[in-house]
């Protein structure tokens, strides 16, 4: 299980993160999706999880299940990439993937870090038999099997949101945070973006965090869900409060159910 | 050695796992390798092709070689590489002057571990930055070490060392392979050593650039937040990049003064010096493996001959680098794909050559681009 506590971040006045408290997979293959309005804090809380910043005061726990049973570890301090190493694996609002190699070596860059075989020098790259059935499956999984060869920087939008999800699973996640994963991408092509993600968590036994502004696939897709606002919490819980919560309706969508 | 055909139906021959050329590949590898080999042979035939001019080009291009993994990879510029080219002149002369000992090997071991110390020491507090931080970061670290060089008595100062028994104008150059050798034995017996050290040197950094820790460092390049969120420690791959460029660096400078016989603060460690390692890595076309190698031969050969035509040679090798960066920003080597391949078309059709003039327009537009590119490059080290 992956614990914030009492994160606290401030940029200059504004505290972006304000004491939240949450807890992410606590149950198997946990589904969470993280809603709020725009400046509640919902990027801020990811990057602190993940690394990309640092928190002013409170702390990023790791509950692992050891045979002595459940252990805490204070990761408030790691550094990205060991936390990469520890099953923490990010996506990015802004698509972040290699854009002069191709989808494939793209999806190996990231296989081969999961391998462990990132440092050898004197291998060739596309010579790993696991690495490469790990490319291979996710091509196929993420059906980017047809543009495999083309530049990343070539690619439309739809399947350049998709190659930096596959990255993140070839990177073997226990905890999956996705930033926005369907931002930018056309209706019809959302639910099935959302789809894969879903399926693929549940094949590979994820926890999975997505922020996500569409309310349907919250509704549809959520296992639980985490409304922030102002850098707090406001609501947790199941999903159907965004039906049935008349102040979270209001703060979310702006609209009131009495009119 | 054997043959396997790949997915363009071409026969290929595979050197060692990985490695496949074609049979033109294979043929220009060994007539270039052949060639290398004969340069002391042919030297009579132009006062023009000295084989000191082709063994200091090797030399700074083997430099550029090393240069060119941070440039092409993870795409940083360096603007203090003469800093290791001048630590593996030093450290030989330093093993020379102050170990008292004179086996080639040694000294050239000698340079090398200086270099690695200075790559090790330098790297380490440049590795976290970027662009034009990295650019002048370099070019200081580059300065600090050509002022030491040129104020401190004990190396010198603006004289040098000499790398001859005893530290003497007059003294024996080192000895190689425990032979002692005439002077001009001497210098054809190194420039062996070069070439085989070169051949080796570049074959390492081939496995090294297709290895997955050159997929690192090419990601490192592209985007480093990513790299750094799949896993890859990136402070540290870069400084193991720059110390493996240093590394390069040092045995070609280390090379050099055994060559030169004396090394001097403005001949190894002067800041043009590390200008001239970039120019040459962009001139022969820092895109591919073997480019700085040419570059480094090229401009080697125009500095010494450029001075035979024009006092103002200095104003000709900026002539040359203006017309690269407008008209071949691929470099010597990287264009040559593209002008075979025209040149074949227009021998086929000749009707071509109206149709070029018309499209030089664009050319050119499309030349000033990627030029303002290089210039940004090559002037505030951002890409």
């Amino acid at each position: 299980m992956l614990e914030a506590r009492s994160l606290v971040k401030e940029f200059g006045q504004l505290r972006a993160t304000d004491d939240v408290s949450v807890r992410l997979g606590d149950t198997e293959n946990e589904m969470v999706f993280i809603v709020g309005p725009n400046g509640a804090g919902k990027s801020t809380l990811v990057n602190l999880l993940t690394g990309r910043l640092e928190p002013d005061e409170g702390a990023v726990i790791l509950h692992e299940e050891t045979a002595e049973g459940t252990v805490e570890r204070d990761i408030t301090d790691m550094r990205p990439d060991k936390r990469v190493k520890e099953g923490l694996v990010r996506s990015f609002q802004i698509v972040h993937v290699f854009e002069e190699m191709t989808v494939r070596e793209n999806i190996r860059t990231a296989a081969l870090s999961n391998h462990g075989l990132m440092r050898s020098v004197w291998s060739l790259r596309d010579e790993h038999e696991a690495v490469e059935a790990d490319v291979a499956a996710l091509l196929e999984q993420f059906r980017l099997k047809d543009v495999a060869d083309e530049k990343a920087e070539a690619l439309p939008h739809g399947d350049r949101k998709l190659l930096d999800v596959a990255m993140s699973f070839a990177l073997d996640p226990e905890y999956l945070l996705l930033d926005e994963p369907t931002s930018g991408v056309g209706a019809a092509e959302k639910e099935y973006v959302i789809e894969t993600i879903v399926e693929a968590s549940q094949e590979q036994n994820v926890t999975t965090v997505t922020i996500e502004h569409d309310m349907d696939i919250v509704k549809t897709y959520a296992d639980r869900m985490i409304a922030l606002v102002e850098g707090s919490v406001y609501r947790e819980g199941d999903p159907n409060l965004l039906e049935t919560d008349k102040d979270l309706r209001r703060v979310l969508l702006g609209v009131s159910d009495d009119e | 050695m054997s043959t396997s055909d790949q997915d363009d139906g071409k026969r290929r021959i595979r050197l060692f796992k990985g490695l496949y050329l074609t049979p033109l590949q294979l043929v220009l590898a060994v007539a270039g390798i052949l060639a290398l080999f004969l340069v002391p042979e042919i030297e009579g035939v132009s006062t023009r092709l000295s084989l000191t001019t082709i063994h200091q080009g090797i030399l700074w291009g083997m430099a550029a070689v090393g240069l060119n993994l941070l440039l092409r990879h993870t795409e940083l510029v360096s603007f203090g590489h003469a800093a290791f080219f001048g630590a593996g002149a030093y450290g030989g002369a330093i093993v020379v002057n102050f170990l008292g000992v004179d086996a080639g090997l040694v000294v050239l071991f000698g340079g090398v571990t200086l270099a690695l110390f200075f790559s090790l020491l330098i790297g380490w507090l440049v590795a976290e930055y970027r662009d034009i931080y990295f650019a002048l970061l370099t070019l200081a670290f580059g300065q600090v070490l050509f002022a030491i060089a040129l104020g401190w008595g004990t190396l010198g100062q603006d004289e040098g060392l000499f790398l001859r028994a005893g530290g003497s104008f007059t003294g024996d150059p080192p000895t190689l392979f425990a032979l002692e050798l005439g002077l001009r034995q001497y210098r054809i017996l190194l420039y062996y050593l070069t070439i085989v050290l070169l051949v080796a040197s570049l074959l390492v950094m081939w496995r090294l650039i297709n290895s997955p820790f050159g997929n690192a460092l090419d990601a490192i390049g592209q985007d480093r937040t990513r790299a750094r969120f799949i896993g890859i420690p990136v402070k540290r791959y870069v400084w193991a990049a720059f110390v493996v460029s240093g590394v390069y660096g040092g045995i070609a400078g280390a090379l050099y003064g055994m060559r030169r016989l004396q090394v001097t603060p403005e001949g190894t460690l002067e800041v043009f010096r590390s200008g001239e390692i970039l120019f040459m890595a962009i001139l022969g076309g820092f895109q591919t493996l073997l480019g700085p190698v040419i570059g480094g031969i090229v401009l080697r050969w125009l500095l010494e001959n450029a001075r035979f035509v024009t006092e103002h040679f200095e104003l000709l090798t900026g002539l040359v680098l203006i017309f690269v960066v407008f008209f071949m920003p691929q470099g010597i080597l990287g264009s040559l794909p593209k002008i075979a391949a025209g040149t074949r078309k227009r021998a086929r059709n000749p009707g071509m050559v109206g149709g070029d003039l018309s499209t030089l327009g664009t050319m050119f537009a499309d030349a000033a681009r990627d030029a303002a590119r290089t210039i940004k490059i090559l002037l505030f080290g951002v890409k």
